[in-house]
């Protein structure tokens, strides 16, 4: 096998150099070996695009498509440490004034240049008419934004936040000014092209769509921000399929060249030993956990959230359900891949059934005579997640084994939803998919009222430790704050961060030249990835 | 399909056996069987259908309850495991036998209600003419819905569950049965001894459980056959499209976490058993309405 993959890289690289070489337009010595061609690019996908306007946040097609188009100020590197995108610099004026400096040579696919004024006029919009998503989720703290100049942008913060620029600059796209201002609001504005088309200026803009079909983008001729100017392939196709098994009997079948979803953990090395086929993997920058509803006077109580937490076995978890594709956080909201603050003094909650029964007759429990304490708990989760929907039942059947009832509770994803945001549980399983900046995560999740504080904690201790980090600017500083409240989280287990699952993404072998981000929202269709794409041979 | 329908010329001539009466049911019961004994099909049937009910209720001794996980990944089938394994190591083999336990309980369940629940209304439309119309129209209005969306609709929201799923397929199934029923009895409530049955008593209740009821079973009994078949079809589908009870095994969930896993390509011994046992199931309960039905139809047996 490990012979196999040389042997095609080398052909590859000889192939791409060949390629290079008869191409004038291709710089010399460039990384990017190929040049562009008049090669379709095809992909698959299991969702249709609902939502064209990349203001408002929806299904994973439409990040995947909108993405092509409407540039970030900001991307994001494995570590969660944010690089240049269409901002090449960016940081703060003074404790309420950040500011991003832009590229000068952008320009969107209708001719007009991309500028400072269309980034201020998108978020001032976003602030105004409030679209859901998580652009609008950033920008708390933000008050407005001018363009002082055509290359940079200011941004007025109503008090000091040390991670808003960062944060803004990596969640929000830019839209052009001149499209999305003859709408009332861009948060009604459907941007479905009714009105002569698509205006973007990302690598690919859509030309064609059929719903429940395909969707089609073109090149965009001239695109700075890929090496030689020009998007290779001529043509990225969208396809929609049923579901993951279609998706991967379609790349086998040539059919399709990337399966943008990630592969479930078990088809990854059966894949992987599929010959025509490659599989790249990605790190994760998110996590699985399980909350428990503080609201409920049993989870109130610290030894039964300690039981609950020493009857599962993270272990068996990771290697069955996720076949070792995931990593153990230390049972902390820091996680490894953010190494800047990662604590490697937290440990993972040992799995111990006899320590949870102890734990939960200090609680003040008795088990009866089967060995079964007098409580059970309601857990939630999507059934379309069907990663947490398999090891709900092995945290089931581990509890039992502490005496501890658990009852599944499996729904349809809107469902779960409702329940998740109207409290509706006793335990809440589920994943974030990009949990990149500790400050702004924890303000979310653990602050009275913050949007995702699906355990309801409210701990002064905590609160005052959060707020201290967001307006910190000292990295140092702010690294040991948020070590600090990551500890009391862990201690106190408000919240029982499982594991961080990397991903992996398949393509056909006759595709090369992939540049892999974190998570399943970038992966390896992400702008720069698939504007690079070349063929193999 | 017939030979369901009550045939007026065919009385005429004969006068006891034939007729759907309530004494001569011990007679026409072992004729029936007699009759029955020699179809072949009809016998294969019966005993598929007796084997999934010993594997149902014998579970326990034949396999035990799949563990949440095992170490042998997507293994395909093999001596240590007959059926092969899942994607997080379960015996595929477990999971269809006790699979045939929670198909068979809303197989069961779901006929049993819509069987007493359809007969029912059509008794009563049969007898009381003037609840006729109204029953029709009802009935007429049920069979015409699109099952299958409203069936989805209402499983997802009131949350999978067993009883969910007993309750919906049932919630559709009975207006087949009344209308069925009702064809039958209609024809019974004219005949001169329930006339002669009015005269002796003013309970209608009376009148209808000794000489309506008993004169449709034949019916019924091939409609339970037929309902239990179609509530497995609908059990399974649902429970394919993730609104089954996600906590208990059944054929259909093992479809459907094999379609979530996205192991159908690969692992094909994961979609091929658990569709066996549906087909088994179906086939031969639709082979034994059939067989029951000619072997209990007297011109049949005159062949």
């Amino acid at each position: 096998m490990r012979q196999r993959i040389l042997v095609t890289a080398a052909l590859a690289a000889s192939v791409a150099l060949t390629l290079s070489a008869c191409a004038p337009s291709a710089p010399p010595a460039s990384t990017s070996t190929a040049s562009a061609g008049s090669d379709t690019l095809t992909i698959a996908t299991t969702t249709d695009v609902v939502n064209y306007n990349p203001l408002i946040g929806n299904s994973r097609s439409d990040y995947w498509i909108t993405n092509l188009m409407y540039p970030h100020l900001l991307s994001i590197a494995d570590d969660g440490k944010k690089e240049p995108a269409l901002a090449t610099d960016w940081g703060y004026v003074d404790a309420t004034t950040g500011f991003y400096e832009i590229r000068d040579d952008l320009t969107w696919s209708d001719g007009e240049p991309v500028t400072a004024e269309d980034v201020a006029w998108t978020m001032n919009a976003v602030k105004k008419d409030a679209p859901s998503g998580t652009f609008y989720g950033q920008l708390g703290n933000f008050e407005s934004a001018t363009a002082v100049s055509d290359t940079r942008v200011e941004v007025k913060l109503t008090q000091a936040d040390s991670s808003i620029i960062e944060e803004i600059g990596f969640w929000g796209n830019v839209v052009p000014k001149h499209v999305f201002e003859k709408a009332a609001s861009v948060a009604d504005f459907p941007n479905d092209g009714s009105d002569g088309g698509w205006v973007g200026a990302g690598p690919f803009t859509l030309t064609k769509v059929q719903v429940g079909q395909s969707y089609e983008l073109d090149r965009v001729e001239d695109y700075p921000m890929v090496e030689g100017g020009t998007p290779i392939p001529a043509k990225v196709v969208y396809r929609v399929f049923p579901d993951v098994n279609t998706e991967i009997l379609a790349l086998q079948s040539g059919e399709v060249d990337v399966i943008a979803n990630a592969l479930p953990p078990a088809q990854v090395d059966q894949l992987k030993n599929s010959s025509g086929i490659e599989v790249e993997e990605v790190v994760g920058l998110g996590y699985a956990h399980m909350t428990y509803n503080m609201q409920n006077p049993d989870l109130a109580k610290l030894e039964v959230r300690q039981a609950l937490a020493h009857a599962v076995d993270y272990d068996a978890i990771r290697t069955v359900v996720l076949q070792g594709q995931a990593v153990s956080t230390g049972s902390s909201p820091l996680m490894p891949v953010l190494s800047d603050y990662y604590d490697d003094s937290l440990t993972e909650y040992e799995f111990d059934t006899d320590k949870a029964r102890s734990l939960m007759e200090e609680a003040g429990y008795t088990a009866d005579s089967s060995g079964n304490f007098p409580v059970s708990f309601r857990l939630i989760y999507s059934l379309q997640d069907s990663v947490t929907s398999q090891w709900a039942q092995l945290v089931k059947d581990s509890a039992a084994k502490a005496g501890i009832t658990i009852e599944l509770q499996g729904t349809e994803r809107n469902t779960y939803l409702a329940q998740t945001n109207a409290g509706d549980f006793d335990i809440y399983a589920g994943n974030f998919a990009i949990m990149d900046d500790p400050v702004t995560n924890f303000t979310l999740a653990y602050l009275p009222g913050g949007a995702i504080n699906y355990t309801y904690v409210d701990d002064p201790a905590l609160n005052e430790l959060i707020a201290q980090g967001a307006v910190t600017s000292d990295t140092d500083e702010k690294i040991q704050i948020m070590r600090d409240a990551a500890k009391i989280v862990h201690d106190n287990v408000y919240d029982n961060i499982m594991y961080t699952q990397n991903l992996y993404f398949a393509h056909s072998d006759k595709w090369d030249g992939f540049i892999t981000k974190p998570s399943e929202l970038l992966s390896i269709v992400n702008p720069e990835s698939l504007a690079s794409a070349h063929k193999a041979e | 399909m017939t030979s369901l329908e009550f045939d007026p010329a065919a009385t005429v001539g004969m006068t006891t056996p034939a007729e759907p009466v309530a004494t001569e049911n011990e007679r026409a019961g072992l004729a029936t069987w007699r009759a029955f004994r020699t179809e072949p099909l009809g016998l294969i049937s019966l005993g598929i259908l007796a084997l999934l009910v010993v594997v149902a209720i014998a579970a326990p001794l034949l396999a035990p309850y799949p563990a949440s996980y095992g170490t042998d990944v997507l293994k395909p089938p093999s001596l240590d495991y007959l059926f092969g394994t899942d994607s997080l190591g379960r015996d595929v083999l477990g999971e269809v036998i006790w699979g045939t336990q929670q198909s068979l309980l809303v197989a069961v369940s779901a006929s049993v209600i819509a069987i007493a629940f359809g007969t029912l209304v059509a008794v009563l439309g049969a007898y009381f003419r003037k609840l006729d119309g109204f029953i029709s129209v009802i009935v007429d209005l049920t069979l015409s819905l699109p099952v299958l969306p409203l069936m989805i609709l209402i499983a997802a929201l009131i949350g999978p569950s067993t009883g969910t799923i007993i309750g919906v397929v049932a919630a559709f199934s009975w207006p087949e049965v009344t209308r069925l029923v009702r064809s039958q009895a209609l024809t019974v409530v004219n005949l001169p001894y329930v006339d002669a049955a009015r005269l002796m008593t003013t309970s209608p209740l009376w009148i209808i459980s000794k000489h309506i009821v008993p004169a449709v079973t034949p019916v019924i009994v091939v409609s339970v056959v037929v309902t239990a078949s179609r509530a497995v079809l609908s059990a399974a589908g649902l429970a394919f499209l993730g609104l089954g009870d996600p906590t208990t095994w059944s054929w259909g969930r093992i479809l459907y976490e094999a379609q979530q896993s996205g192991a159908m390509s690969s692992a094909w011994w994961l979609t091929l058993f658990p569709s066996i046992a549906i087909l088994l199931l179906v086939l031969s309960a639709t082979l034994l309405s059939i067989a029951y039905n000619d072997a209990r139809n007297p011109r049949n047996r005159a062949r």
